[in-house]
């Protein structure tokens, strides 16, 4: 079974969008959408909903019991989440992140740790693959957690039914739901732009990727905004040793095919299918070509 | 008064509206708390001053001293510790610095280490603009560690304008915790719209006042527009969708420079933002 992540740095450089038509083009796979907290693929590939789980994550540190105002947790806590602890006693959930020390410290008992409902994953089917997405609540915390278990989800089902294929559409940034969704894949295909702000960004997660040691694509959308930058991203892949897959032109009616509910590469008048389905071959050649 | 603008969805426009919004007041605190992916210097060309290196103290155990560590191990929450029959394996990308194993563990034979997890970059831009920005270090997961430090550099009283990193998870909270109204940034696609939902949620549940710009108007479909209007969600600008504000945005120009008429539309949001703050 092979894995293959659609990262970008920068949002809104049109992963979902690129991992959308994969995911249309592709057979014997599953798909995963990482993108926890604002996921979209769901908006293309209308799923419909045949298993969901409770995802409890983590917890909050929550005054059970009679605060006697002695401070020891405030003064211990790394995070800042204790305030005014000598004349009554504040957590912000915010700014919690269920260590316990504060409950380990209380010479009162007056600190429990709750457990934090964070969201819930779910198993769909759609018209094309299944998919194993899932919903973060607002401001929780462990995004990470949450992708780790809908992987897992996916590549249980990938072995019980020998699918070949988990294509994964991974969040913006850097941080922690990417790390989360760059791990253990075969190969990611970065989508970018020929901004100076996805051009950096570009960089940035190029460089999470090369400490998982994956293969790496590239993409250029809109390459045709700033063909200079354009170019810079050539010469960065090069110097690299980067594969640039493709180069899809600058064009407005993707926004109306999206809002139409239409696949690209269902729109045989856009210069876009052809590019995406180049890109895909490429990418499958790679994955099974081995 | 601090203006965070964010956005669900990324991509929108967050860091055209941000800058083109400090251009145009002039004065400000600017603060990119995008620390994952931190493009506002592009537009605002700041002088960096000066450079700060977040660090978060992570720990490391003397296991030659024969002591047991399991104790450390039950208590990390974080599952960032294993320990072997004469061993301990620390994964450090799990680690969160809480400090809680040198707490429980054998006295002496837990040690703290400052590990770099970011930067901190302080800097002025004309006209009058305090710029920070927090640059988090690929491969760290301490995203919200980078935002903490920028924190504490914020002037609550003076005009603070908060580039917010997108999505709605603990990155996004964080950047609108302390705001006193926030913009949300939206574009006129069912992606924009989905979003747009996800962060109006999170902001109605922390009690936080907002209003909608949306961007690259005309492109897409009208449901933003219609949601706003029957959610009673007051929309506070519309930047139309032209390649040529692309372009500008590609080399890293100011909306404001595109075209100067944006710096008067611009001061009237501030204003409308004041107004609805003081009702």
């Amino acid at each position: 079974m092979k894995q293959m992540t659609i990262i970008s740095g920068k949002g809104g450089t049109g992963k979902t969008t690129v991992a959308s038509n994969f995911i249309k083009l592709a057979n014997d796979h599953i798909a995963v959408d990482c993108d926890v907290d604002a996921a979209n693929l769901h908006i293309l590939l209308e799923p419909k909903i045949i298993k969901e789980e409770e995802f409890t994550g983590g917890a909050i540190a929550t005054v059970t019991g009679e605060c006697i105002n002695c401070g020891k947790c405030e003064e211990a806590c790394r995070f800042k989440a204790i305030s005014d602890s000598e004349t009554g006693i504040k957590i912000n959930p915010i700014r919690c992140e269920g260590c316990g020390v504060c409950v380990y410290l209380c010479p009162a008992n007056a600190l429990e740790l709750k457990p934090d409902r964070q969201g819930s994953s779910y198993v769909s089917e759609t018209k094309f693959c299944i998919l194993v997405h899932a919903r973060l609540n607002p401001g929780a915390e462990n995004s990470g957690l949450l992708i780790t278990r809908i992987r897992n989800t996916a590549e249980d089902i990938a072995n019980d039914k020998d699918l070949k294929l988990i294509i994964i559409d991974g969040a913006p940034g850097i941080g922690c739901p990417v790390i989360s969704s760059l791990n253990g894949v075969d190969a990611t295909l970065i989508v970018t732009e020929p901004t100076l702000s996805a051009i950096s960004d570009f960089k940035k997660v190029y460089e999470v990727a090369k400490i998982f040691d994956i293969k790496v694509f590239v993409c250029v959308n809109k390459f045709d905004l700033n063909l200079e930058n354009t170019k810079e991203i050539e010469d960065f892949c090069k110097s690299n040793n980067i594969k640039l897959i493709g180069k899809i032109l600058y064009d407005d009616k993707v926004s109306i095919y999206l809002s139409q509910k239409k696949f690209i590469v269902d729109c045989s008048e856009s210069e876009a299918a052809i590019e995406i389905k180049n890109m895909w071959e490429n990418i499958k050649g790679y994955l099974y070509g081995r | 008064m601090i203006i965070s603008v964010a956005s669900g969805k990324g991509g929108t426009g967050k860091t055209t509206v941000a800058t083109a919004l400090a251009l145009s007041v002039g004065y400000c605190q600017f603060m990119d708390y995008d620390v994952e992916a931190p493009n506002s210097s592009f537009f605002l060309k700041p002088y960096i001053k000066h450079i700060q290196k977040v660090t978060i103290k992570q720990p490391y155990f003397l296991t030659e001293t024969g002591e047991d560590f399991s104790k450390c191990a039950e208590f990390c929450n974080y599952n960032a510790l294993a320990v072997l029959k004469d061993d301990v394996i620390f994964f450090p990308e799990l680690c969160h610095g809480c400090g809680g194993c040198m707490l429980v563990g054998p006295e002496g034979a837990v040690r703290e280490k400052d590990v770099e997890v970011g930067e901190v970059k302080k800097g002025v831009t004309s006209p009058n603009i305090d710029y920070y920005m927090g640059d988090l270090k690929p491969g760290s997961m301490r995203t919200v560690s980078v935002q903490s430090a920028l924190d504490k550099a914020i002037i609550p009283w003076e005009l603070v304008i908060i580039d917010c990193p997108p999505g709605t998870s603990c990155p996004m909270v964080f950047s609108v915790k302390d705001c006193d109204y926030c913009i949300l940034v939206t574009e006129p696609t069912p992606y924009g719209l989905n979003d747009l939902k996800l962060s109006i949620d999170v902001l109605e549940k922390m009690g936080k006042p907002f209003g909608v710009v949306i961007n690259r108007d005309g492109i897409g479909d009208d449901e933003v527009e219609k949601y706003c209007i029957k959610n009673g969600v007051k929309i506070l600008a519309k930047i139309p969708n032209d390649k040529e504000i692309a372009k500008y945005y590609s080399i890293g120009e100011s909306l404001v420079e595109y075209d100067k008429n944006w710096k008067q539309k611009f001061e009237n949001i501030l204003e409308e933002i004041e107004k609805d703050l003081v009702v």
